[in-house]
């Protein structure tokens, strides 16, 4: 048939395509283990490449491969879908994590004698992370972010303004700094998601921790919890831009690195950013201060890389030996050092400078994890938060919130609430 | 007026044309303004962003293309595209022809045009999984699935051009070369094909295009296992909480160079086909 | 009567290989999703079917009746938008013009920029130069950003729609508008037919071929739009720009949604068709009619 000729000209294509594109295979030895690790942050992609090397140069027995895909998410997401597991994996401890340790994806580290040098409050974060308690510990912390407030140290210090400790001082700070004829904070809400920053910081200091947890428990709604979040934050915007729904992420970073405000709520993931615009800026960063009484502040911080074993991991030995040499002192040092990040690890680390303002929290390990990490993504509640700061109805946002929530965690609710029937609700 | 048109250059088109073109020249001017400046160029202000960058250093197109690996990324994203390209004017044009020349007075025909046609609008992200599972299970997870893919999304769209084009082509060229008793398939690549002309550099344009700028194919299908192509590899510029905005732009001027002159070339093939169609 | 089986079996032995590959990657992983579309799959790990719940449930979220009404508007504006403006534009550029092949480059550029380009662009566009010359103008209908008032940001979608899509629009007329063979405007010339009556009684039912052609790709386009809210607007402000695919992605790929949005996506797969089918048999009717 002629027709052949077409099929082999398209299989001919084919396989140039196929010779010219795929690598190299793998070569095989036997009594080599490998460890693949598949990690979500390309940024860090620099240091990873380097802790390869400086692993696979010190070790004959396993063999290690990082990769720091972009878009790491979604391939990860294909890569369980057909069964492919890395042997570790390295996500944030967010909702995600919840679903991976509900799924059963990951495996119980807590036979790993390294989780011992982890610093508890983190340990913490990571249990509260799971959807019904489990006896286990599915992931090593690894490193943490912090989000309050980022203040340009240089506009203080010319004008004198005080680090505040409590609302009202805030909002004196603020009154103060308009008087000197600057913008006190920068928003840039036309990114949703940035809605979380103040929203995470103030939420820590003005509700509990479990706050998520005991909703879907239904033990109480967030009308009731998040009233004084939701109030507090529409307060923010009035010392903000005239209209902070047409500024994105970056416009913010870029007019707060330009002195175009004098503060910025957000997290300390984005002072690389502001940095770039202005490398000679000094930024340091105080905790929002929510609450009248300044013993109730606490610290927004969580983990933001934390390293997970696969239960489909072949040697488990092996992947702990990799996980120790990431944990080892001058390794992590390294990736604090890069990313502007805090040690999850106990012990002696150089935090960044920008960061000061917020040691005595992490020291005291006064801290709660972003309240965002237990809202599931598809309930958009950064978009929720969006719509109630330009339309300013308080009741009809936190009722939209409960709604919202009920819908979206429908099964996780229901789980958790079988888990209660079982277990009793008291621990 | 018409005669006019005939014969000289029509000039008041043409001015009209060019003062159009602002909207193209403004946004790649600034596009090309950024992609020179430093990170610490960028304002919030007009005067800020439109002004011409300090140093015209050549430094972010270099540090761009050391970061996308650009000529290996490149050579995959032309290999890519470029199969794709050629598979798809082959066994579309032939899936036009074949259903084009039948969906008129068959039934069955019919139903296929409309069947694949309406494969167009199976939003992508419902097949993504459901594909991810099935090309691993057939080994084709890999630059053969991933073309193999291409091949499959464009085929209504591109079967809906060609079946278009062939509505203009008259039967009648086909019955004549017959009746010197070619068979059909002959007669296909010897009439049908080469007055298609226009159409194939058309499809190639569109097809070309998108898969050129496409990401989520390769992304899902390969799983970060083998090697970038450019938009893969542009991803590198957005981070979660930071993008460089001029490495990156200048990173996809870089990409835009060869798909334009790729689209200039079909464009003349256009023009050319049409004259050697009206020849024969 | 030979030559009748052969063309008949040629037409077949195309069909059939070509169909089945169709099937195999479109048909089957699309019954796949629909089956996904009975559970409550997160998109990985374990699920349980759950019957119509997540059908039940379309109709009964306000997101989704809010993306779909956004979506339509959108569509239909840019599909008016884009379809007139490129068909000037293609005229334009196959008349006697100096320039051509600069010009037809030129204007193919915007749609071969990528989506991160585009989005800085036109965000820095509607935040900072439009109002500014809104002010300059006095105009006080623009000194806002189109961005960040819900009335309007669906308006800046469309022009960056539009702006993107009249590329792909205008190479398909000007295809077009090549199969209209010269002899055709000589017969007109004697009659004096120009200008607009011109267009109207010869180009024009021509190239309806192509013209419903550029009517269903950008329905299509528009229907399935995500791009560039991605870059613009990422559904806000006040979630006044969610799109249908921009739902199917961010919570069904990206969330733990995945069986709910499955269904929203069959729901969606079905009304397009039914529009696009609809149109098709419009349009093909009218062909037949010239």
């Amino acid at each position: 048939m002629r027709k052949r000729n077409v099929g082999s000209a398209a299989a001919a294509i084919a396989v140039i395509a196929v010779a010219a594109l795929s690598g190299c295979g793998s070569g095989e030895e036997d009594k080599v283990t490998e460890v693949e690790i598949l990690q979500y942050k390309p940024e860090a992609a620099a240091y990873f490449d380097q802790v390869e090397s400086a692993f696979n140069a010190s070790h004959n027995d396993i063999r290690l491969t990082i990769s720091s895909p972009n878009d790491a998410s979604t391939i990860m997401r294909t890569r369980f879908i057909r069964e492919d597991y890395p042997d570790i994996i390295g996500i944030g401890g967010d909702i995600n994590y919840s679903y991976y340790v509900d799924a059963g994806i990951l495996a119980d580290m807590s036979d790993y004698e390294g989780l011992a040098d982890i610093s508890q409050s983190y340990v913490d974060i990571l249990d509260a992370l799971e959807i019904v308690p489990t006896d286990g510990t599915y992931g090593i912390p690894y490193a943490a972010n912090a989000a309050g407030i980022l203040y340009n140290q240089d506009l203080f210090e010319e004008h004198g303004w005080e680090i505040p400790e409590t609302w009202t001082e805030l909002l004196d700070l603020c009154g103060e700094i308009q008087a000197d004829g600057i913008q006190p904070f920068y928003f840039g809400f036309r990114d949703v998601w940035t809605c979380l920053a103040p929203w995470n910081a103030l939420a820590v200091g003005l509700t509990p921790s479990d706050t998520c947890q005991r909703v879907n428990a239904g033990e109480t709604t967030f009308a009731q919890e998040y009233r004084e979040t939701a109030e507090k934050c529409m307060k923010l915007l009035e010392y903000g831009p005239e209209d902070p729904f047409a500024y994105g992420y970056n416009d913010a970073c870029t007019a707060f690195a330009n002195g175009q405000s004098a503060m910025y709520p957000i997290g300390s993931y984005a002072v690389p950013q502001i940095l770039s615009v202005n490398p000679d800026m000094n930024i340091n960063s105080f905790v929002m201060p929510a609450n009248e009484n300044p013993e109730d502040n606490t610290l927004n911080s969580g983990v933001d890389l934390l390293f997970a074993v696969t239960e489909k991991c072949g040697n488990k030995e092996a992947a702990y030996e990799v996980i120790s040499f990431l944990l080892e002192d001058e390794n992590l040092q390294e990736y604090i050092s890069a990313q502007n990040a805090i040690s999850c690890k106990k012990g002696d680390f150089q935090l960044a400078p920008e960061l000061e303002g917020m040691q005595t929290f992490i020291e005291a390990g006064k801290m709660a994890d972003f309240q965002d990490h237990y809202y599931p993504s598809e309930m958009a509640a950064d978009a929720l938060i969006q719509t109630f700061l330009i339309n300013k109805d308080v009741d009809g946002f936190l009722n939209d919130f409960d709604r919202r929530w009920q819908r979206y965690n429908r099964d996780i609710i229901r789980k958790v609430q079988e888990y209660n029937e079982e277990h009793g609700t008291d621990e | 007026m018409y005669k006019k048109r005939k014969t000289g250059i029509n000039w008041p088109v043409t001015i009209l044309l060019f003062i159009g073109l602002i909207t193209v020249a403004f946004p790649l001017y600034m596009t090309i303004v950024i992609a020179f400046k430093q990170p610490s160029e960028m304002t919030n202000s007009i005067a800020g962003i439109l002004s011409l960058p300090k140093s015209w250093s050549l430094d972010n197109f270099r540090q761009a293309m050391e970061l996308t690996d650009f000529w290996r990324s490149l050579g995959n994203s032309l290999l890519v595209t470029i199969s794709t390209v050629v598979l798809c004017i082959i066994i579309h044009s032939l899936m036009g022809f074949a259903v084009g020349r039948n969906k008129a007075h068959s039934k069955v025909y019919n139903l296929i045009y409309l069947f694949i046609v309406s494969g167009m609008f199976v939003p992508f992200a419902i097949l993504m999984m459901p594909l991810a599972k099935q090309t691993a299970e057939m080994h084709l997870n890999n630059w053969v699935g991933v073309i193999l893919l291409y091949v499959v999304f464009y085929m209504p769209m591109n079967l809906l051009l060609y079946t278009g084009y062939l509505v203009n082509i008259p039967v009648a060229l086909e019955e004549a070369a017959r009746v010197d008793g070619a068979s059909t398939w002959r007669t296909f690549w010897k009439v049908i094909f080469p007055i298609m002309k226009p159409m194939h550099a058309t499809v190639a344009v569109i097809t070309a295009l998108a898969v050129w700028n496409d990401v989520m194919t390769p992304l899902i299908i390969m799983s970060g296992k083998g090697q970038n192509t450019l938009p893969l590899a542009q991803l590198t510029f957005q981070t979660q909480f930071g993008t460089n905005y001029n490495l990156a732009f200048a990173s996809y001027l870089l990409a835009l160079v060869p798909i334009v002159l790729f689209y200039v070339i079909c464009q003349k093939q256009i023009i050319n086909g049409v004259v050697n169609g009206a020849v024969k | 009567m030979k030559k009748m089986n052969d063309s008949k079996r040629t037409y077949m032995l195309i069909t059939i290989p070509i169909l089945a590959m169709f099937v195999c990657f479109n048909t089957i992983p699309l019954i796949r999703g629909v089956i996904y579309s009975f559970t409550n799959f997160k998109g990985f790990g374990s699920y349980d079917f759950i019957g119509f719940r997540n059908y039940i449930d379309l109709f009964t979220d306000p997101r989704i009746g809010g993306s779909y009404l956004f979506t339509v508007k959108l569509a239909i504006v840019a599909t008016i938008l884009t379809n007139v403006i490129s068909l000037i534009l293609a005229l334009g550029l196959n008349s006697k013009i100096r320039a051509k092949t600069f010009l037809r480059g030129a204007y193919f550029v915007p749609n071969v920029l990528g989506a991160l380009v585009v989005g800085y662009i036109f965000q820095y566009f509607f935040t900072y130069i439009l109002p500014e010359i809104g002010s300059a103008l006095g105009i006080e209908a623009l000194q806002g950003s189109m961005l960040s008032d819900s009335g309007t940001a669906w308006i800046a979608i469309v022009i960056v729609c539009a702006w993107q899509s009249i590329a792909m629009n205008t190479i398909i007329y000007i295809s077009g508008l090549q199969t209209v063979p010269e002899d055709v405007y000589e017969a007109g010339g004697l009659d004096g037919a120009t200008g607009w009556k011109k267009f109207r009684y010869l180009t024009f039912p021509l190239i309806i071929p192509f013209f419903s052609i550029n009517m269903v790709l950008c329905v299509k386009n528009f229907l399935m739009v995500f791009d560039q809210i991605m870059a613009m607007t990422k559904g806000g402000p006040e979630q006044s720009t969610e799109s249908i695919s921009y739902l199917i992605y961010n919570n069904g790929l990206s969330g733990g949604s995945f069986g709910y949005q499955s269904a929203n996506a069959v729901v969606f797969f079905i009304v397009i068709v039914a529009i696009s089918v609809a149109q098709m048999t419009i349009s093909s009717k009218k062909e037949e009619q010239l």
